[in-house]
């Protein structure tokens, strides 16, 4: 799973914002606004990454169990499918 | 060639209609300081700003005026360390606050509850639309002629104090907003440019100005009392 092309992740005033830019801005003129782990994510599926490689980067960047790390992964890649923003 | 004044950039201008010289009547520059851009609008130009409009009929001389509003607030953006912001400015004395809020909900009548209650105190630096831009790492807001429909801007500027975003309400309170909070809505109020580049501009002029200024929302009805505890709270208890 990647990111589609077109759309970039910026730290703003304390937040993370993921905004369109060039012909993307036709698909999507919105603004996503993610938290520190949504941001963590989106770095790795910018170069490309499978769920379980994000999985793993997630168990041993933060205290959390596999379990959860899974389901929270699992919630965000859906909706990151739903909102088109992946590949 | 008409030469203006804006937001302290002086550009010259081709005009194809007479509308736009005469909406920019009191931001003619006469002085000694050479045009640092000239702008031209073309029938092209003209034609975006319709398909901007979703197609609406309006004349080709208003969306002139658009389209320069446009390649200005562009230039600025990219040249000039500011953007144009959607909202009512004032400045008390000396001071400014900016209204902010989707259309229709209520920025020019708290601005006018600010004028009824303060009189010559304020001054109506634009109602609609007023450029913003970041001075010795400071940020001011300017006057422009692109001032809403109750055409109300002076040829001004002042160093901004507070942004407050304003609610309908049927009880008035008023609360500090955090930058992250305040991000989310004035992200609507400014043009968006669709490059990275200008984005990062932006999105970075942004960043520093939540960090320096007041930021509120308040929650009001259309009494004096809604006027009394925003200035109150957002000028720092300042007598009325």
């Amino acid at each position: 799973m990647k990111i589609k092309e077109g759309f970039i992740l910026r730290e703003v005033a304390g937040s993370y914002l993921v905004v369109a830019v060039g012909k993307a801005v036709k698909e999507f003129g919105g603004v996503v606004n993610l938290n520190e782990t949504g941001a963590f994510l989106w770095k790795l599926l910018e170069k490309s990454s499978t769920e379980s490689e994000m999985v793993d980067a997630l168990l041993s960047e933060y205290d959390v169990d596999r379990d959860t790390a899974e389901k929270d992964i699992k919630a965000f890649t859906d909706k990151l499918m739903e909102a088109k923003l992946v590949e | 060639m008409p030469v203006y004044r804006i937001a302290d950039v002086v550009f010259s201008a081709e005009h194809i209609y007479g509308y736009t010289p005469k909406l920019c009547e009191k931001y003619r520059y006469s002085g000694d300081v050479t045009p640092e851009l000239h702008l031209k609008i073309t029938p092209a130009d003209i034609a975006a700003e319709r398909e901007n409009e979703g197609g609406e009929k309006f004349p080709d001389a208003y969306l002139e005026s658009l389209a320069l509003f446009r390649k200005l607030g562009d230039y600025i953006l990219n040249h000039s360390d500011g953007m144009i912001f959607h909202a009512s400015a004032v400045a008390v004395d000396g001071d400014a606050y900016l209204f902010t809020a989707p259309s229709g909900t209520g920025k020019s009548t708290h601005a006018r509850l600010w004028k009824e209650m303060l009189g010559d105190r304020l001054v109506y630096i634009n109602d609609d639309k007023p450029v913003i831009r970041r001075v010795n790492g400071d940020f001011y807001v300017y006057g422009t002629p692109w001032n809403g429909k109750h055409r109300l801007d002076t040829d001004a500027k002042a160093k901004i104090k507070a942004i407050c975003k304003i609610n309908q309400a049927k009880e008035n309170a008023i609360r500090e907003m955090s930058p992250a909070e305040m991000l989310m809505v004035v992200l609507n109020q400014t043009v968006r440019p669709t490059e990275t580049e200008p984005l990062d501009k932006l999105l970075g002029l942004l960043d520093d100005m939540l960090k320096k200024v007041g930021l509120y929302s308040l929650d009001c009805n259309i009494s004096r009392e809604a006027a009394e505890l925003s200035f109150g709270k957002m000028s720092g208890n300042r007598q009325v």
